[in-house]
């Protein structure tokens, strides 16, 4: 009893609603109590993170990527400086003002709140502008009161010192895109970071990307830098060792560039390890530009410049595929080398005729004539006698419908056709018109020229084949070796020596006397074998493949020009000044010929309806 | 030999677990406002701050010597004195972030409304306590509600908003103690939830639509009660199915009078109605301020960014904190307003759980020896004047700590005795002095107490 004046029983209903509200307050505070304890124990570490990240903040400067050096020690790919305009955050404005943005447009004449919204992200750096020249560098410090909050620093920039001739092996550098981010992130790639994108700049963008470096800062709430940590300076990437030499390559560019249509594909390779010595496709694209208004021509231009077309573009191999079935018939058939068949200028099976490209025929050819003259008669009797089994069976040995394993990214690997496929893909049986067309390489064969100089150099080899590359090594910027290329043979054509002399004997009597003569040189042998790619869209394309020496081989090449009719007079002055820069030969005239490419053409146009006519024919069945 | 006399007594008799909390919660309070502000402004908070607890500590033992059964007899004159002093601010006052609060006395500014809370309560108590006999009747309530009124509509007039907040829990709290039907004052809590509610829900919801715009539920509600009249039906449904239980009681022969579904009925639709003056009068970023704290999202940059700052803080303070001054939000300013309403933070960040820990207990300790002093007080006035004291330290401690967790609104309420703040710090300080006026006298009887003091 503690109240003197009261009753008692006043007292005691004090008491108790005394204690309810002692309990109410004790509940307010034990759920305060719970609530602490989840928000510092339970998320405690979820907060951490947050205050570390809001308060740390690392300014960015962008390594350069590695070095691209060619066979000969020139920089093949090298870097420079551009400036760039960036946005700080700062008290008043966390993000760039339309102000700001306008202004900037105003100096550099160009609309650049596009780039800019894609960039935004509050309270931090923002690019505003890049690729600033210099004089635009200037123009922005002379503005800087009016531009709160931007400021201009160096940026690397990728050189492309052979972009005319070389854009398709080196391809280019971008930023990375949203949707690359996802699956590469786990790799080390951020927001903003540049990876490659095509040729070397793609398959070796783990050796060429550089360490980026930046302060690493202490910031207050306002975005002022309180505190600095540390620096870590910028590492250059790798250097990469390519086996290209870039004299050879421009040459070869200039060859397909100058040839008739302006539009193909040329490859060269060392046969004694699958070292890329050149290879190009025309029409080309400048890499330096790419991010600029100029290269959007290149997107929009019908003609496919940024496709490279040595290992992208199939194209039927035409006459080439020659070389498969005569080994084929050497090997399987154990052809006598001198036996002939009468070419009449057509061949008759069943109610259809296949004619060859010589209407008024070649008279008695034997093997060696065939090949020289890229006989069809001879080839379909071979045909015949070998069978779409031996014939596929032979086009797999010489790694056709296969990838080459190049170190370069995107190769298309090609088609062979079977007669499981055929069935498979328009419910009809195999025919023998079928075979006879596969054996001169046309219908559904589809090849790549890097596959065409690949085997061109496994012939040469006499059926060694070595994976074709075009990174010799990767150093680091000290000088130590991070990458070898080893070489990679693999001998699936396993032959009689025989046969590879016999084959190489008519591929050689091509380039004396045969279709190939244009590249017939003074004091180099030179095998070869031209053809012709039937080309559904237009006119056809000139095929050449060949090595040289003939007595101890040490390069092959394959060029196709699109829509150059005859190999003979379009393709084979390209091989030729190839090997004339390579032999460091003076260059020569060209003897004139008998048979000109048209007749080869159009003897070709009316083989191509030849052959297409019993398709026709029996579909409705 | 009198002051002598004054002092072995004073020591004899005063709540030394009181005490001890006090000085412990202030030592906290000292430590964290000096954290959060010297690196920016030197000793200059702490200064003020110290000279205001001076001041706050020689009042408390005047008024712990003061008998405070004198605030009883006086009742009248206190409460006309509370009022002047809420008027003359109105008239002399100094208007600080458009609200006519201070008096400026050049060297330093004062905010009456502290000390009025104080007086409230003494004069609230006084009454209850004198016509407490009347308790079951309608008119004491009235009486009651127009002693708030008079304070909250010359608060109201400066405009203080959150100053206002805590007069509703004292004022309930105290209505209950002295034997108030409760359900009447659950009539009247539903009144001002309604009243109060709803347009923040209203907001809530608004805004919470604005950032959604997707199928989730919230969308689902808000275009529903946009749409025509359905909250009109909404309410109809209420109130029929009150009647409706009603019905069934009576049904079930348990005799519910009806005045209680009526005045159920009345409460709500009168709540309803003046949720929309209500509406009117709350500025649009007093609704967002009011209810950022369901989800700080809806206004980042605005008002939801303190609580989010804050939450980060106390959350990224994990068990044992960052350690003394090294709270990466409170010395980098990401934490707003830290040495004041979210000092509580501080706390969290720099000491961690534990300290935060320790604080609530100590905090609790003072109101649990509030609540001690009302049980010993050797009257009734004694007691209900502790127990509005408890009941406001309670409030702003829960309003405010809630607030910097992020499960109260933001209402700019400080921590009494740990915020920055000289006139809440005096005021808080004359709470204890009162208290332990109370305590002091627990065992002087009428007979010889006629010639204290």
């Amino acid at each position: 009893m503690v109240w003197q004046k009261e009753e008692k029983i006043t007292y005691s209903v004090f008491l108790d609603k005394h204690k309810q509200i002692l309990v109410f307050f004790s509940l307010l505070f034990i759920v305060l109590s719970f609530r602490l304890s989840y928000i510092q124990i339970m998320q405690g570490n979820y907060y951490r993170a947050i205050s570390e990240e809001q308060r740390m903040y690392n300014t960015h400067e962008k390594a350069p990527r590695g070095i691209i050096y060619a066979a000969d020690g020139t920089m093949f790919v090298e870097n420079t400086f551009t400036y760039v305009a960036l946005f700080y955050p700062f008290e008043e404005e966390k993000v760039p003002s339309k102000k700001i943005i306008d202004e900037l447009s105003d100096i550099l004449g160009r609309d650049i709140s596009a780039a800019v919204n894609k960039n935004m992200e509050y309270g931090r750096v923002v690019k505003l502008a890049d690729n600033l020249s210099l004089e635009e560098m200037f123009k922005i410090q002379e503005k800087k009161l009016k531009l709160k909050g931007v400021a201009v620093s160096k940026d690397p920039k990728r050189v492309y010192n052979f972009s005319e001739s070389s854009s398709h092996i080196t391809g280019y550098t971008g930023e990375i895109r949203a949707d690359e981010l996802k699956s590469k992130s786990q790799e080390g790639y951020k927001l903003g970071d540049y990876i490659g994108r095509g040729g070397i700049e793609e398959a070796y963008d783990k050796y060429l990307q550089g360490t980026d470096g930046g302060w690493q800062l202490e910031i207050n709430a306002k975005g002022y830098q309180t505190k600095a940590f540390q620096y870590i300076p910028t590492q250059i990437g790798n250097s990469v060792y390519i086996t290209i030499n870039p004299q050879l390559q421009q040459i070869a560019h200039a060859a397909l560039k100058n040839s008739p249509t302006g539009k193909g594909a040329a490859v060269v390779i060392d046969v004694k390890s699958g070292a890329i010595l050149a290879m190009v496709s025309a029409p080309d694209f400048d890499a330096n530009l790419v991010g600029t208004e100029e290269f959007n021509v290149y997107l929009k231009d019908k003609k496919l410049p940024l496709f490279n077309r040595t290992m992208q573009a199939l194209y039927a191999p035409g006459s080439i595929f020659k070389i498969i079935t005569v080994a084929a018939a050497l090997e399987v058939l154990s052809l006598d080398p001198n036996w002939t068949v009468y070419c009449d200028g057509k061949f008759e099976l069943g109610d259809r005729v296949y004619s060859c490209w010589n209407k008024q025929g070649h008279g008695r050819v034997d093997l060696k004539k065939a090949v020289a003259q890229s006989c069809n008669v001879y080839m379909y009797n071979l045909a015949l006698k070998l069978g779409i089994k031996n014939l596929d069976e032979f086009a797999d040995k010489f790694h056709l419908g296969q990838i080459t394993g190049i170190d370069l990214p995107n190769e298309k690997k090609g088609f062979v056709p079977t007669p499981e496929w055929k069935k498979a893909k328009v419910k009809m049986s195999w025919l023998q018109g079928d075979t006879v067309i596969f054996a001169i390489g046309q219908g559904a064969l589809w090849v790549t020229p890097l596959q065409m100089a690949s085997m061109m150099s496994a012939v040469a080899n006499k059926g060694t084949f070595y994976t074709p590359f075009i990174v010799s090594e990767v150093m680091t910027p000290e000088r130590q070796l991070l990458y070898k290329h080893t070489v990679e043979t693999d001998d699936s054509i396993i032959m009689k020596d025989e046969t590879w002399d016999i084959l190489q004997d008519a591929l050689f009597e091509s380039v004396e006397s045969g279709t190939s003569q244009r590249s017939k040189l003074r004091s180099i042998k030179v095998a070869g074998k031209t053809g012709t790619a039937q080309n559904p869209q237009g006119d056809d394309h000139a095929w050449f493949v060949s090595y040289a020496p003939f007595d101890d081989p040490e390069i092959a090449l394959a060029v196709i020009v699109e829509n150059g009719g005859g190999g003979g007079a379009i393709a084979v002055p390209v091989g030729r000044a190839i090997y004339e820069a390579y032999f460091d030969l003076p260059p020569q005239a060209l003897p004139v010929y008998s048979h000109t490419p048209q007749t080869e053409q159009k003897a070709n146009a009316k083989n191509k309806q030849a052959a297409k006519k019993p398709d026709n024919k029996r579909k409705p069945n | 030999m009198q002051e002598k006399n004054f002092i072995y007594r004073l020591a004899l008799n005063i709540d030394w677990f009181l005490m001890l909390s006090l000085a412990v919660i202030l030592t906290i309070g000292f430590l964290s406002i000096y954290s959060a502000t010297y690196s920016q402004s030197g000793l200059k908070y702490v200064t003020v701050q110290g000279l205001a607890l001076g001041i706050g500590f020689v009042l408390m033992l005047v008024l712990a010597s003061f008998n405070y059964q004198h605030y009883e007899q006086m009742d009248r004159i206190v409460y006309v004195l509370s009022l002047l002093l809420l008027i003359s601010v109105l008239i002399l006052g100094m208007t600080v972030r458009g609200t006519k609060g201070w008096f400026n006395f050049g060297f330093a500014s004062f905010q009456p409304v502290e000390i009025a809370k104080i007086m409230y309560i003494l004069v609230l108590s006084a009454f209850l306590n004198k016509n407490a006999k009347d308790a079951k009747k309608f008119k004491f309530l009235v009486y009651a509600f127009l002693l708030l009124i008079g304070h909250l509509f010359l608060i109201m007039l400066q405009p203080d908003f959150s100053s206002t907040l805590s007069y509703f829990p004292v004022t309930l709290i105290l209505l209950y103690i002295i034997g108030v039907e409760p359900f009447y004052l659950l009539c009247i809590l539903i009144f001002g939830a309604l009243s109060v509610g709803i347009p923040l829900i209203s907001t809530f919801l608004k805004l919470q639509y604005n950032l959604e715009r997707g199928s989730n539920i919230i969308v689902y509600i808000y275009s529903f009660i946009t749409s025509g009249y359905a909250w009109l039906y909404c309410i109809a449904a209420v109130i029929i199915f009150i009647l409706a239980l009603w019905w069934i009681l009576l049904k079930l022969r348990m005799r519910v009078p009806i005045i209680y579904p009526i005045l159920l009925c009345a409460c709500i639709i009168l709540g309803c109605a003046a949720s929309v003056p209500v509406e009117k009068s709350l500025k649009e970023y007093q609704r967002k301020r009011l209810v950022v704290f369901l989800n700080p999202k809806i206004d980042p940059r605005g008002s939801g960014y303190n609580i989010i700052q804050s939450k980060i803080a106390i959350g990224s303070g994990k068990i044992i904190g960052k350690g003394y001054q090294k709270g990466t939000q409170t010395q980098l300013g990401f934490l707003p307003e830290q040495h004041t309403d979210f000092i509580f933070s501080v706390i969290g960040e720099e000491g961690g759980w534990l300290v935060s820990q320790l604080t609530l207990l100590f905090y609790f300790l003072l109101i649990w020896r509030a609540m001690v002093i009302a049980k010993d007080s050797r009257d009734s006035y004694g007691s209900l004047v502790s127990i509005g004291i408890a009941t406001m330290f309670s409030f702003y401690a829960f309003i405010n700590i809630g607030m910097v967790m992020g499960m109260m609104p933001v209402t700019g309420m400080p921590l009494l005795l740990l915020s920055y703040g000289g006139s809440s710090m005096v005021s808080s300080m004359c709470a204890i002095g009162i208290l332990s006026s109370v305590y002091m006298r627990r065992h002087t009887y009428y007979k010889t107490s006629v010639d204290m003091m």
